[in-house]
């Protein structure tokens, strides 16, 4: 049984599983030269808000999937990866750790202990289930 | 398709009297009726805040209760109480999204709350005489009938009430420089501008989506079949399919994307039941609104105001359990992954937001590639613009989306938008707004008292029942 790093919402239920090395992306400039490098579907995408905006490009050019630390299916990046039919965990937590986000009470340390964690992790999502997304290592 | 294989379609059921619906979610509302049964999303919310009202407004109401000048003040609670029900019922997930890092849209967000309750009322006031009083007001709901790319559509319309007076309300309670019962003269004249285009618009007594169990059935029928006969069938997994499919992601995001990242671009009416038991949904998509400066990315690549896409879904493919059309124009269904099951399309473009219905042509699925390659520029173009901008600009941009754009469209039709900007400086920043700037980052206001109050449903202070329905405000102490 593979190891079960990370867990969240999922988008929406499907047979893709995409396997790829997490990317964290903190500000605009990280997506734009993400998608110069030439890698993006190399990647699975770590984000921290929930909104569709900040990844836009990187949705556009073919995202193969997509983890972020805040929002829901409602959210308008959970609306958009749907659409893109882009296997997406929202509002993902480590499965080792006690910390969750709460709205407008979670600090830095919660996004950044998440980032720390899974970023350069070779992982893949499993989204099979109605409710609950996967992020289970792939090393 | 994936995990629905094999399963009978029961989303019918949903339109059954009896029937209460499946939950969304797991989280419960409580607003105003504290002490009592938590109210739950969907249809059994929408039964439980109606059988909790105290006037007959949120039932069907006729023509001549829509004519009438005013709310009385037990309506007002009413449809205070319902919106904010409606708010939580669908935005109070969508509320964890956190940070955009690249848009503060919570900040935008509230600031453009509290001036359009400031701002909108004499507005929406001279709006109305200059269209020839209530009927005409109506008249600009039942266009959309006869429409497509047309912001008259849910999310405009559901805007004005909920956001510009429920939001903006809650808002500026929240921040303590109104008191409950302040402004009813100029919230009256907000919601009753809302009740006469919604009603115009849907014809049936109601005024929301979530009043008839989530569905937003608008366009006359002879409409509709001139948009049928252009849907082109699509196999799952076939080049159309694709084509398809790519387009229409493509086009939502950028539609996003140049409405700074609110539902304001999209559009969806529906769900309409074809004689093939498919369900149709159209879908409008403004990907070029010409008042937003930065849209001259839209402009450089050629594309249209709008482009409507017509999609057929097939409920026994995905064992279609509910489907809800809610009202911020935005689909959902359970299972939620309706994508596979989509089996036919059609777009259509709209030029101009005013290009006359004749003019609006249809493009074939063969012909999207060339949209397309557009699209995608555009949303590079503007990604990289928008990245450039301070944080003032950003939010100031934002606050603009809202606060003009949502009764934009029927200040276009009523012919008031020019005289709005010359004569009401529509574009300029309230002072009272401007001076809220340095307020809402304090003590987290933006991003923690806008979720836990205007989402959450739990800051929309009732009326006093005994309160003077012309008061505006009085003294400010």
């Amino acid at each position: 049984m593979a190891e079960v790093l990370a867990e969240g919402y999922n988008v929406f239920d499907t047979a893709k599983s995409p396997s790829g090395t997490i990317k964290y992306l903190s500000a605009p400039a990280d997506v734009i030269n993400l998608i110069k490098s030439g890698k993006l579907q190399e990647h699975i995408l770590l984000v921290r808000g929930g909104t569709t905006t900040f990844l836009a490009p990187a949705l556009s050019m073919g995202a193969i999937g997509v983890i972020t630390m805040s929002g829901a299916p409602e959210s308008h990046l959970g609306i958009l990866s749907r659409e893109f039919q882009t296997p997406c965990v929202m509002t993902a937590y480590l499965t080792d750790s006690d910390s969750r986000y709460v709205v407008g009470q979670t600090g830095d340390e919660h996004f950044e202990e998440i980032a720390k964690a899974l970023d350069g992790r070779k992982v893949r999502l499993d989204c099979t289930d109605h409710e609950v997304g996967r992020v289970v290592a792939d090393d | 398709m994936t995990t629905t294989e094999g399963k009978r379609a029961t989303y019918k059921q949903r339109y059954e009297e009896g029937d209460d619906g499946l939950r969304f979610q797991d989280l419960t509302y409580v607003g105003n009726f504290h002490g009592m049964e938590p109210v739950t999303d969907g249809i059994k919310g929408d039964k439980m805040m109606k059988a909790r009202a105290k006037s007959g407004v949120l039932e069907k109401v006729s023509k001549e209760d829509v004519l009438r000048d005013e709310f009385t003040i037990p309506e007002l609670n009413d449809l205070n109480n319902y919106l904010a029900w409606n708010i939580w019922d669908v935005l109070v997930m969508r509320a964890t999204e956190g940070v955009s890092g690249m848009i503060p849209r919570q900040e935008y967000e509230i600031l453009a709350f509290m001036h359009e309750f400031y701002r909108w009322p004499e507005i929406l006031r001279m709006t109305t005489k200059e269209a020839g009083g209530a009927q005409a007001i109506m008249d600009i709901g039942a266009s959309a009938r006869r429409g497509i790319g047309t912001k008259v559509n849910a999310v405009h319309d559901w805007c004005i009430g909920a956001v510009g007076f429920g939001m903006g309300r809650c808002g500026l309670l929240a921040l303590e420089v109104i008191g409950p019962d302040d402004y009813i003269g100029e919230s009256n004249e907000i919601l009753k501008f809302m009740q006469r285009i919604l009603w115009g618009k849907r014809q049936d007594g109601y005024i929301l989506n979530s009043q008839d169990r989530y569905r937003c059935r608008i366009h006359e029928p002879d409409f509709l079949s001139q948009i049928t006969a252009q849907i082109e069938p699509l196999e799952a997994g076939s080049p159309k399919h694709a084509a398809f499919t790519q387009f229409k992601v493509a086009a939502e995001l950028l539609s996003f994307l140049d409405h700074y990242d609110c539902r304001l671009g999209l559009g969806d009416t529906g769900p309409y039941e074809l004689p093939d038991g498919q369900l149709l949904i159209l879908r409008d998509l403004f990907v070029n609104e010409e008042v937003f400066h930065w849209s001259d990315v839209c402009d450089d690549e050629n594309l249209p105001h709008c482009y409507t896409l017509a999609l057929t879904i097939d409920p026994e493919k995905m064992g279609l359990n509910e489907i809800r059309v809610n009202d911020i124009s935005t689909t959902f269904t359970r299972p939620k992954n309706y994508i596979e099951a989509i089996t036919g399309g059609a777009v259509f473009a709209r030029e101009k937001w005013n290009t006359p219905m004749g003019e609006v042509y249809p493009i074939k699925v063969d012909d999207l590639g060339d949209h397309l390659g557009r699209v995608q520029n555009a949303t590079l173009k503007l990604y990289s613009k928008t990245a450039r901008m301070n944080r003032r600009d950003l939010i100031w941009n934002g606050q603009y989306v809202y606060y003009v754009d949502m009764i934009l469209p029927h200040m276009r039709l009523a012919g008031t938008y020019e005289k709005a900007c010359r004569d009401y400086d529509l574009w300029e920043i309230d002072q009272r707004v401007a001076n809220y700037y340095y307020d809402i980052t304090k003590r987290g206001f933006a991003q923690e008292t806008v979720p836990s109050k205007i989402f959450s449903g739990a800051g929309y202070l009732p009326f006093s029942e005994d309160a003077d329905r012309r008061n505006s405000k009085g003294r400010w102490l």
